[in-house]
């Protein structure tokens, strides 16, 4: 059976492509999205995009996925530097997770420099663009194998 | 066979401690020696159409000489710095100013760490907090980690890893 890895996207995501493209580019979380499909596709991979702009349901997919997915990458956005609760839900959940951002958090205002989800989470990639989407992927096609 | 033409330079540099890594994080990563890395780090720019200059010193001054001078010669650099944060090992000041030369010179940078430096249980180092424009991130993929730094850079010049 196909593997399946959550994308789950905190808040403003859905404003990719619009918001601030010096800072995350011109592409839109849905082309990120089929890009990731494709790819997840050659890969043997079921890949499953999800974006919200609310913590309580971002908590419930990862609740979700402890049941349902065998990786989760996650980029929190805002909520990376303010959840406890984020950072409790991931520590429940036992599969391989990728804390993923599209900006180098630590280059930026220093209310962005803690992050909750770094210390509960296997690796961490960051400032690697939306580019960074694809290179998980393939991580995680390797570590899943 | 007709040689590939190599377009693109990148520069990997490994900082203090990285020369012998067996008792580095013993669980995750038993086995990986810096042979091994720069075996795959070959691999993977030979694929690329890329140069690779790969090193390792135990000297910190050396590392800044190499970052702040030798990068300009180069397309992309990707750092493993260690431990900066922990004065024993490199000064994260002497860090900083070498990464804003490279910042100067526009040159995209990648900061690579084996493990994940943020794990309770590590508590090595802490990333540069350092408004430097082009630098991404990654730790915790052992290997990987360096893979990837080279194909975000490798990705910046149309260069992909054919699959």
């Amino acid at each position: 059976m196909a593997k399946t890895i959550y994308f789950i996207n905190g808040p403003n995501l859905n404003l990719l492509g619009t918001r601030e493209p010096e800072i995350y580019g011109s592409s839109t979380l849905k082309d990120i999205e089929d890009r990731c499909r494709a790819i997840g596709a050659r890969l043997g991979l079921t890949v499953v995009f999800f974006q919200s702009n609310h913590e309580g349901a971002i908590i419930d997919r990862l609740h979700e996925a402890i049941n349902t997915a065998q990786g989760v990458v996650i980029n929190a956005a805002a909520y990376t530097h303010t959840s406890v609760a984020i950072h409790d839900a991931l520590r429940a959940y036992k599969g391989y997770k990728i804390e993923l951002h599209i900006s180098n958090p630590h280059l930026r205002e220093s209310f962005r420099h803690v992050s909750f989800v770094s210390p509960v989470v296997d690796a961490v990639v960051a400032g690697l663009g939306i580019h960074g989407y694809e290179l998980v992927l393939d991580v995680m096609a390797s570590e899943l194998q | 066979m007709r040689a590939i033409e190599l377009t693109h330079k990148i520069l990997v540099l490994n900082g203090p401690g990285l020369g012998d890594l067996s008792d580095y994080d013993g669980n995750t990563y038993r086995g990986l020696t810096l042979e091994k890395i720069r075996s795959e780090c070959s691999k993977l720019c030979r694929n690329l159409g890329m140069e690779l200059d790969f090193r390792q010193t135990e000297d910190q001054d050396e590392m800044f000489r190499w970052i702040a001078k030798d990068s300009e010669g180069y397309d992309g650099v990707i750092i493993n710095p260690v431990g900066y944060s922990r004065a024993a090992t490199v000064s994260y000041a002497l860090y900083r100013s070498a990464i804003q030369m490279i910042a100067m010179l526009k040159k995209p940078v990648v900061e690579v760490h084996i493990s994940n430096i943020f794990s309770q249980s590590a508590e090595i180092t802490q990333p540069l907090h350092e408004p430097v424009g082009d630098m991404g991130f990654v730790c915790g993929l052992g290997v990987q980690s360096y893979l990837l730094g080279i194909r975000a850079i490798a990705h910046r010049f149309g260069l992909d890893a054919a699959s």
